[in-house]
C-alpha cells in the first residue's frame, strides 16, 4: 500500500516535471461570436508577445480553447474539459452571464485561477463578497453592471437633463435579469440624482416580433425620451426604432451596438442610436499601449471582429497581469498566493500625461465612495470627475447616421457630440 | 383603438404568410415539417447575402431565396419523406434533427451575431397615430396576394384540385389517376418557397440569427393547432386571432406576457377542442 | 416472464464493468460519462412515455425542468435539505406528468407532440416572468448545493442512479404491464377491446416517465450546481434526449443507454478535432444520417449483426 502510494507519487512528480515545461492557458467562450473571439484573440496576442520575450518563469505559454456555443451546460462541460483533460493552469473567459454562472461551481471545485473579461454581472461580485474563500481564484476585469448604471445616471443629469432639457422618461426594458437589474438601478436613481421623472416602465418579451405597439405605448406616456435596456436581440429594437422613425429620442443600453460590426450587421439601419458601453469602446481614443495592441491585432486577423470589443483589451492586459502575478507567486498552484499577487497588479495607461485607463483591482474591504459598497476582485473604476483614480466604468457611445461612432460622455473622453436622429424634432 | 386595429392587421398578415407553408404540408402530407423554420432562416440569410452582401437587386434576392426554398422542399421530400416511407413520427424527428443541423450550418457560414435586413421598401407613413413602415405594409399586401393566389391555384387549376383530392383521401386520389407522389413533391416545393419568402419578410421585421427558426415554427404550430388541419381560409382567420391577441396583450396588458398568452391559447384549444376551431376541412 | 440467466449475467457484467471503470480511465473521461449517464436517464424516461406508448413527447424538458427547478429553489432559497427536496421534486414532477396526461386522453400523434412542445415553451416563459427572485429569472441560478465533489464520486452517484433506474425499468417491462404498454403503442383500440383500461395504463406510463425525469432532473441540477432556463427548456436539449433514445433503439432499455453514451462521446471526441461551430454541424449530421439509415437504432444494427453471424454458423 505504502509502496504503491510512493510509486504513484513519483509518477505524478515525474509527469509534473515533464509537463511543467510549459504553462497552459485555457480559453472558455463562444468561438463563433464576436464577443468570444475578442477575448480569445486578445489572449493570443498577449501570449505571443510574452513568449517572444522568453515566456513566463522561463516557460513557454500554450493556449487551448473550449467552445461553449453560448450554452450554459456546454459551458460546464467546456470548463471540465479544460480542467481535467487539458489540465490547464489558468483560464481566461469571454463567457456571457449565464454561461459564467453555469461553470462557477466548477471553478470553485477545481480552484483554477480564472479571469472573466465580458460578463459584468454584479451578482458574481456579490458571491465574492459572501464567500471570499471559495471565490478566491475568480477575477473580473470589466466594471460590474451596477457601476455602469451608476455612472450612467450622471449622463442623465449632465447631458439629458442639463443640455437637452428633458424632464421625463419612459423606460423600455427587456424582460431579462440584466434588464431588470439595470432598470431597477436607473429607476431608483434617475429622479433623485438627475431630476428626471420616470413616467412608465414598459417591459417587453425578448422574442417580440413587432415593436410598433410598444413604441405607440411609449409615445402615449408623453415622456421626453425613451430609455432602452436591451442585451438580447438588441438590434431588433433599435432597427425598428429607425425603420419606424419613432418621433421620440431614444438612448440607453444596446449591447449589439458595442462593436464596429454593428453598422455592417444593421446594413446602416442603426444611425442615431446611442448606448452605454464598457471601455474601451468604438470611437474611443486609445492610449499608446492599447493602440499598439490594436495594430498587432489588425495585422494578425482579417476576419470579424475587425476591432476587438472591450473584452479583447481586457483579455490582452489581463492575461499579462495574471502571468506577472504567477511569476510573483511562483506559479498558479498556490491559488491564494496568486490571488494576492493578482490584487497587487496595477497597470496605469496614460494618454497625454494623464491617467487614461487603469487595470487594477479593488481592495477587499475598500469602499467605493459613490455607491458605498465593496467590489472585491472587480476591476478598479472611477465614478466621478475628473477620473484621476481610474477610468470611468463606462462611456456613452453615439452612432451617427453616416456610419461613424464617437464617445460623447464623459467630457474627458468625448470625441463627438450627443445628437438626435434627424427625424426627431427638438 | 384604430392603432390596435392597424397594427393587428399588419402583424396578422405576416403570421398568415409564415404559417401557410407549414399548414400546407400538414394538410396534404399529414406530417409536421419541424424543419419548416429553417426554410425561413435560409431564405432570410440568402436574401441578405444576395442583396446586402453582394449588393444585387432586392427582387433578385427574393427570387433566389424562393428558388432555394423550392429546392430545399424538393430535397426534403425526396431524401427524407420518401426514404422514411411517410412514417410520420420518423419524418417529424428527422426534420427536427435537420433543423438543428441547418442551425449549426448557419453559425458556421455566417457566425453567431445577428444581422438586420434593410427595409425592402424604405419609408414610413402615419396612419391614425400609428407609424406604419412601407416595408410592413408591403409585407402584408404581398402576404394577402400570395394567399389569394394560392387559394385560386388550389381551386382553379388541375394540379390544385389534385392537391385537394390528395389532402382528402390519398388512396382514393391515386385510384382516380392522380400521382400522389408528384402532388406531394409539388406541395413540398410550394411550401419551401412560401417559407423562404416568409423568411425574408419575417427577417425584415426582426433580425437574422441562427436561432430565428424557432419563433416562426411556434407561430405556425399555434396556427395549425388552433385552426385544425389547415385550410387556406382557416389559416388566414387563425393568423388574425393570434396576431390580434398578441397586439392587444402588448398594447393594453403586459408586453412581457406576449408569448404566454399564445401558449395558453394553444393548450386551451387542444384540451377543450382537439380538432381545432375549424375541424378537418378541405384545402 | 421471459427472464433468462444470461440477461442477468449481462446486467451483472455491465454493472461490475461500469463500477470498475474509474480505475482505468482518466477523470476527463469520467466527467463525460457523468453527462452520458444523465442523458441516459432522460432518454429512458422519454422512452417509457414515448417509445412504448407511441405518444411522442416534444416537451420532455418540461418534466425535467420541474424536477430541477423544484429542488434548486427549495435548497437554495429555503435551505431545505436535499433528503427532502429531491423527493418533493419527484412528487411535483409526477403531478406535472398528470398535466401532460390530460391532453393525451383526447389527442394523439402529431397533435400530442405539439401540445407538449407548447408546455415546454410555456414553462420557459413563465420561469422568467413569474417570481424571478425565486427562479433566478433569465440568468438562472448558480451555487446550488452539489452532492459530490470530484469526478469519481460524481461518476459513482450518477452510475448507481442510472443503473438502478435501468434495471428496475427492465424488470418492469418484462411484466405483463410492460407488454400492455407496448401494445398501446402498436394499437390502442385493440388494447381497449381486450378489456384493459388504456387510461390507467397511460397514466401509469406517464407517471413512471415523470418520476424518472424528476429523479434525473433533480440529481442533474445538484451535479451541475447551476441551472439556466435557456439551456434547460431548449430545443437542442430536447433534440439530444430524443435522438439518444431513437439512435439507440426505442422500446428497449439498453437502447437509450447506448444512444446516450454514443451521442455524448461523439460530441466530446469531436472537440479536439473541431473546436468551433463545425462540431455541432458534424454531430447533427451524423445523428441524422444514422437515424435515416436505421430508424430502429443501434440496437437493431447489433441484433442484425448477430443474426447474420448465427446464420453463417448454422449454414
Amino acid at each position: 500500500m505504502m509502496k504503491t502510494a510512493l510509486l504513484s507519487g513519483t509518477c505524478i512528480a515525474l509527469m509534473a516535471s515533464a509537463a511543467g515545461a510549459e504553462i497552459k492557458v485555457g480559453f472558455i467562450g463562444s468561438l463563433s461570436s464576436d464577443t468570444g473571439l475578442s477575448t480569445l484573440r486578445g489572449a493570443e496576442v498577449a501570449i505571443e508577445e510574452l513568449n517572444a520575450n522568453g515566456g513566463v518563469m522561463g516557460q513557454q505559454i500554450t493556449l487551448v480553447s473550449a467552445d461553449t456555443g453560448q450554452d450554459p451546460t456546454e459551458g460546464v462541460r467546456a470548463y471540465e474539459y479544460l480542467a481535467e483533460t487539458e489540465e490547464v493552469d489558468f483560464i481566461i473567459s469571454g463567457s456571457i452571464d449565464d454561461v459564467s454562472l453555469g461553470w462557477l461551481p466548477r471553478m470553485q471545485e477545481y480552484r483554477i485561477p480564472t479571469l472573466d473579461t465580458w460578463t459584468s454581472y454584479i451578482g458574481i461580485i456579490d458571491m465574492v463578497v459572501e464567500d471570499p474563500e471559495s471565490m478566491a481564484p475568480y477575477f473580473m476585469n470589466i466594471a460590474s453592471d451596477e457601476a455602469l448604471a451608476t455612472l450612467y445616471i450622471n449622463f442623465g443629469a449632465d447631458v439629458l437633463k442639463e443640455k437637452m432639457g428633458w424632464d421625463s422618461v419612459v423606460i423600455l426594458a427587456e424582460d431579462t435579469a440584466f434588464g431588470e437589474a439595470i432598470t431597477g438601478l436607473v429607476t431608483e436613481a434617475l429622479a433623485p440624482v438627475a431630476g428626471i421623472e420616470v413616467k412608465d416602465i414598459i417591459t417587453y418579451d425578448v422574442a417580440t416580433v413587432d415593436f410598433a405597439p410598444i413604441f405607440s405605448r411609449a409615445q402615449d406616456t408623453g415622456a421626453d425620451f425613451i430609455y432602452q435596456v436591451s442585451s438580447v436581440n438588441s438590434q431588433v429594437v433599435s432597427s425598428q426604432y429607425v425603420k419606424l422613425q419613432v418621433p421620440m429620442a431614444m438612448t440607453g443600453v444596446n449591447v449589439s451596438a458595442l462593436g464596429m460590426e454593428y453598422w455592417e450587421d444593421t446594413g446602416g439601419a442603426g444611425g442615431g442610436i446611442s448606448t452605454l458601453s464598457p471601455i474601451p469602446s468604438v470611437g474611443f481614443k486609445l492610449d499608446p499601449a492599447s493602440q499598439a495592441f490594436v495594430d498587432t491585432y489588425q495585422a494578425k486577423y482579417d476576419s470579424r471582429p475587425l476591432l476587438p470589443h472591450f473584452n479583447g483589451f481586457n483579455a490582452y492586459h489581463g492575461l499579462k497581469q495574471a502571468m506577472a502575478a504567477a511569476e510573483e507567486a511562483g506559479g498558479f498552484d498556490n491559488v491564494e498566493g496568486w490571488a494576492d499577487a493578482m490584487k497587487k497588479q496595477d497597470l496605469v495607461l496614460e494618454m497625454d500625461g494623464q491617467l487614461w485607463l487603469r487595470y487594477a483591482f479593488w481592495g477587499d474591504d475598500e469602499v467605493e465612495p459613490v455607491t458605498g459598497r465593496t467590489y472585491p476582485h472587480n476591476i478598479r473604476f472611477d465614478l466621478s470627475e475628473p477620473f484621476d483614480d481610474a477610468a470611468p466604468s463606462m462611456v456613452v457611445v453615439q452612432w451617427y447616421e453616416d456610419g461613424t461612432a464617437a464617445v460623447v460622455y464623459p467630457e474627458k473622453y468625448a470625441t463627438g457630440e450627443f445628437t438626435l436622429p434627424s427625424w426627431v424634432k427638438q | 383603438m384604430l392603432q390596435i386595429l392597424i397594427q393587428g392587421l399588419l402583424l396578422s398578415g405576416l403570421y398568415a404568410l409564415i404559417a401557410m407553408g407549414f399548414t400546407l404540408i400538414f394538410s396534404i402530407g399529414r406530417v409536421l415539417n419541424l424543419a419548416y423554420g429553417a426554410y425561413l432562416m435560409v431564405g432570410g440569410y440568402m436574401y441578405f447575402w444576395v442583396s446586402q452582401t453582394l449588393g444585387m437587386p432586392k427582387l433578385l434576392g427574393v427570387a433566389v431565396a424562393a428558388v432555394l426554398g423550392v429546392l430545399m422542399g424538393f430535397l426534403k421530400y425526396r431524401l427524407i419523406v420518401k426514404t422514411l416511407k411517410g412514417d410520420h413520427v420518423a419524418v417529424e424527428i428527422s426534420t427536427l434533427i435537420l433543423a438543428v443541423v441547418i442551425q449549426a450550418g448557419i453559425v458556421l457560414v455566417f457566425g453567431d451575431s445577428s444581422k438586420i435586413l434593410l427595409p425592402i421598401v424604405p419609408g414610413v407613413i402615419n396612419v391614425a397615430g400609428a407609424s406604419v413602415t412601407y416595408n410592413i405594409l408591403i409585407a402584408t399586401l404581398i402576404s394577402w396576394a400570395i394567399l389569394l393566389g394560392l387559394f385560386a391555384f388550389v381551386r382553379l387549376t388541375h394540379t390544385g384540385r389534385a392537391m385537394q383530392a390528395v389532402s382528402m383521401d390519398a388512396k382514393g386520389a391515386a385510384i382516380s389517376g392522380i400521382d400522389p407522389d408528384r402532388i406531394n413533391l409539388i406541395t413540398w416545393g410550394i411550401s419551401g418557397a412560401l417559407g423562404a419568402i416568409g423568411g425574408v419578410f419575417f427577417a425584415s421585421y426582426t433580425q437574422l440569427s441562427p436561432s430565428m427558426w424557432v419563433a416562426p415554427l411556434i407561430i405556425s404550430v399555434a396556427v395549425v393547432i388552433v385552426g385544425g388541419i389547415g385550410s387556406i381560409l382557416g389559416t388566414l382567420v387563425v393568423a388574425h386571432i393570434i396576431g390580434f391577441l398578441e397586439v392587444i396583450v402588448v398594447a393594453t396588458l403586459a408586453p412581457e406576457l406576449r408569448g404566454v398568452f399564445t401558449m395558453l391559447l394553444i393548450i386551451g384549444v387542444l384540451v377543450t377542442r382537439p380538432q381545432g376551431l375549424f375541424g378537418r376541412e378541405e384545402l | 416472464m421471459g427472464l433468462r440467466w444470461f440477461h442477468f449475467a449481462l446486467w451483472g457484467g455491465l454493472i461490475v464493468g461500469m463500477l470498475l471503470l474509474p480505475q482505468v480511465v482518466s477523470n476527463g473521461t469520467l466527467r463525460t460519462m457523468i453527462f452520458a449517464n444523465y442523458l441516459a436517464i432522460f432518454a429512458i424516461s422519454w422512452d417509457v412515455l414515448s417509445g412504448r406508448t407511441g405518444y411522442v413527447s416534444f416537451g420532455h424538458p418540461f418534466l425535467i425542468g420541474i424536477g430541477a427547478y423544484t429542488t434548486a429553489i427549495l435548497t437554495k432559497r429555503f435551505d431545505v435539505p436535499v433528503e427532502i427536496s429531491i423527493p418533493v421534486a419527484v412528487l411535483f414532477t409526477m403531478i406535472a406528468g398528470l398535466l401532460v396526461l390530460l391532453p393525451a386522453l383526447r389527442i394523439r400523434g402529431s397533435y400530442f407532440a405539439l401540445v407538449t412542445l407548447a408546455f415546454m415553451e410555456l414553462l420557459y416563459q413563465l420561469v422568467q416572468v413569474i417570481r424571478p427572485d425565486l427562479t433566478g429569472g433569465t440568468r438562472g441560478m448558480s451555487g446550488i448545493q452539489t452532492l459530490t465533489r470530484g469526478a469519481a464520486n460524481g461518476y459513482y452517484l450518477s452510475t448507481t442512479l442510472m443503473l438502478t433506474i435501468a434495471v428496475s425499468m427492465w424488470l418492469l417491462m418484462k411484466t405483463r404491464l410492460g407488454t400492455a404498454l407496448s401494445a398501446i403503442g402498436m394499437n390502442e383500440e385493440s388494447v381497449r377491446g381486450s378489456g384493459l383500461s388504456t387510461t390507467r395504463l397511460k397514466a401509469f406510463a406517464f407517471l413512471t416517465s415523470a418520476m424518472i425525469a424528476g429523479l434525473g432532473g433533480a440529481f442533474y441540477v445538484h451535479y451541475l450546481g447551476s441551472l439556466a432556463p435557456r439551456a434547460l427548456f431548449d430545443i437542442n436539449f430536447l433534440f439530444t434526449i430524443i435522438v439518444a433514445a431513437l439512435l439507440g433503439g426505442t422500446s428497449t432499455i439498453i437502447g437509450p443507454m447506448i444512444g446516450a453514451f454514443f451521442m455524448t462521446f461523439l460530441l466530446e471526441y469531436l472537440r479536439p478535432v473541431l473546436p468551433g461551430a463545425e462540431r455541432y454541424f458534424v454531430y447533427g449530421a451524423i445523428a441524422l444520417l444514422l437515424y435515416m439509415y436505421q430508424p430502429k437504432g443501434l440496437v437493431e444494427l447489433v441484433r442484425r449483426g448477430f443474426k447474420s453471424l448465427n446464420k453463417g454458423r448454422t449454414a
